[in-house]
């Protein structure tokens, strides 16, 4: 473990000195939350609305921008620098764990994960969002927000290491946009048309935002945000298994 | 000499990828022997097979067949008890351009479990050996290649190896810093340990080389003392005086200085 420590030290400095890297990920997902919000508020009034639960539709659109903004993988991009520059070499030269190369970036990426999702709800809340759900259920909010963003910096890892090519990694992370609109982005699962409501059902990334959405709009309601956790659980375990096995027999 | 007491040992070592055209066959049977404390030359055109059998000799490519002992390890079997004792510094300085010289060398030996109090003194030690102290907190985005070499010799040091495999290590660098390269590989030698050197700078394997080989395409095609191969070229040859390793090369290889150019260089320093 203390080596993955101090290789997620190394990757969180790389984040650091790298901001331009990091701002598009707290700016992209904002003005999405606007765009949405803009577009749509009007259809569903908060007075008139039950899925909103009293809450302006902003509430109702929180956690898109949230797994968007935990779905850009740059940390991936910075694997693919490595492999390219030789370092990633470095690190398979020595006797590190094979699991601590790949833990110690998943690491970094729970934290940055974590800050860009504190980001969003504190700016969410100053805008009018509350969570309903309350303190417990923001740390909550900004757990499940950054275990999904180490989930999907291990699905882009591995097309790193199988491509070890930036432009590939790149474009493989816009499969994020087909799950994340194959969900019940707009309205509650129960309002899309049969076809779109067997595909969210059938899409993973779903209870990831009835989870996040259960802990703005309502009190703990577990039976929402545990099968949220259970797929970062599972989805991460995954992650971790193919990552390992694919740097081990890395040639 | 047995695989315990030898360096490197490797018998028949085959390095084969797929590709869609076909099978290609990168090494094709080397067999060498390099003795403790050596500093062994490993010479041959591009595309010969030397980087391919560095890279299987430092765990970082799989073995096609044959077999390797590195330390008196075998390669193969105990991947990570040949990195203990190994350092590697490869063609390209495998360095990180957002760390600090000082934050990759207290990195690197972490990771070879060294306590954080001792990582620091090693770095100190490491950063004057290769004379970099004042520039050990610039990011090394802002190194030159020289001083970014220098460094990626330091960082394959951190953990004192028995043996240091450089590949290339001054392709690419002015005759300044390759002179200084070429200081600290006599230093890192002299303190006992042995050291395997890929070049294509026959000069560079001539100063510095106990023993070297010559491979060319995917097999060993001689080897032994430069002085050796000189006098081996010379008597069959009938030479009045000792050729240059540049024509040991040549005729090692069947190439002529026309075909060579482009594969070999020669410096002068």
């Amino acid at each position: 473990m203390s080596q993955a420590w101090v290789l997620g030290q190394r990757a969180l400095r790389e984040g650091w000195r790298t901001p331009e890297a990091l701002l598009p990920t707290l700016f992209i997902p904002l003005f999405f939350l606007v765009v949405n919000v803009g577009q749509a508020a009007k259809i569903f009034p908060a007075a008139s609305t039950g899925f909103l639960y009293g809450q302006g539709y902003g509430a109702f659109q929180l956690p898109s921008s949230l797994l968007l903004a935990a779905s850009f993988g740059t940390a991936a991009l910075f694997l693919v620098e490595d492999i390219e520059g030789g370092y990633f070499d470095k690190l398979r030269a020595s006797p590190v764990s094979r699991s601590a190369i790949v833990l110690g970036r998943l690491i970094a990426e729970i934290a940055k994960g974590a800050l860009i999702a504190t980001a969003i709800v504190v700016l969410g809340v100053i805008f009018g969002i509350s969570i309903a759900s309350g303190p417990v259920g923001f740390v909550l909010l900004v757990i499940l927000t950054a275990l999904w963003s180490a989930v999907f910096v291990g699905f882009m890892q591995l097309i790193a290491l199988k491509t070890r090519s930036a432009a590939a990694t790149n474009s493989a992370g816009l499969i994020f946009f087909p799950l994340l609109f194959l969900t019940p982005n707009f309205v509650p699962r129960d309002l899309l048309t049969r076809p779109m409501e067997i595909a969210a059902t059938l899409n993973p990334v779903t209870y990831l935002m009835e989870a996040l959405r259960s802990l703005i709009l309502r009190d703990l309601v577990w039976e929402d945000i545990l099968p949220g956790f259970a797929v970062v659980f599972v989805l991460g375990a995954l992650m971790l298994f193919l990552n390992v096995r694919m740097i081990r027999s890395y040639d | 000499m047995d695989d315990v007491t030898a360096a490197v040992r490797a018998e028949g070592l085959v390095k084969h990828y797929e590709s869609r055209t076909g099978t290609i066959e990168a090494v094709r049977g080397v067999d060498l022997t390099v003795e403790a404390g050596e500093v062994f030359g490993f010479l041959g055109p591009n595309g010969a097979g030397k980087s391919t059998t560095v890279r299987m000799l430092t765990t970082l490519l799989s073995i096609t067949s044959g077999t390797a002992f590195v330390a008196g390890l075998d390669v193969a079997r105990e991947p990570d008890a040949v990195r203990h004792r190994i350092g590697v510094a490869l063609q390209e300085a495998g360095l990180d351009p957002r760390q600090t010289g000082r934050e990759l060398l207290i990195l690197q030996a972490r990771l070879f479990g060294i306590a954080a109090d001792a990582a620091a003194a090693r770095t100190e030690e490491l950063l004057a050996l290769v004379e970099l102290e004042n520039a050990a907190d610039r990011r090394i985005k802002d190194y030159s290649g020289g001083m970014k070499r220098r460094l990626d010799l330091a960082s394959a040091l951190v953990h004192r190896p028995e043996v240091l495999f450089l590949d290339e290590p001054t392709t690419g660098l002015d005759p300044a810093s390759r002179l200084t390269i070429w200081d600290e590989v006599r230093r890192i030698n002299e303190r006992g340990t042995t050291v395997f050197l890929t070049t294509q700078y026959l000069e560079e394997a001539d100063a510095l080389c106990d023993r070297l080989a010559i491979i060319d395409d995917g097999r060993i095609v001689r080897e032994g003392t430069p002085a050796q191969l000189k006098a081996d070229l010379r008597e069959r040859d009938g030479l009045d005086s000792d050729p240059s390793l540049d024509d040991v090369f040549l005729d090692a290889t069947g190439r002529t200085r026309s075909r060579v150019a482009g594969d070999v260089q020669e410096v002068s320093v």
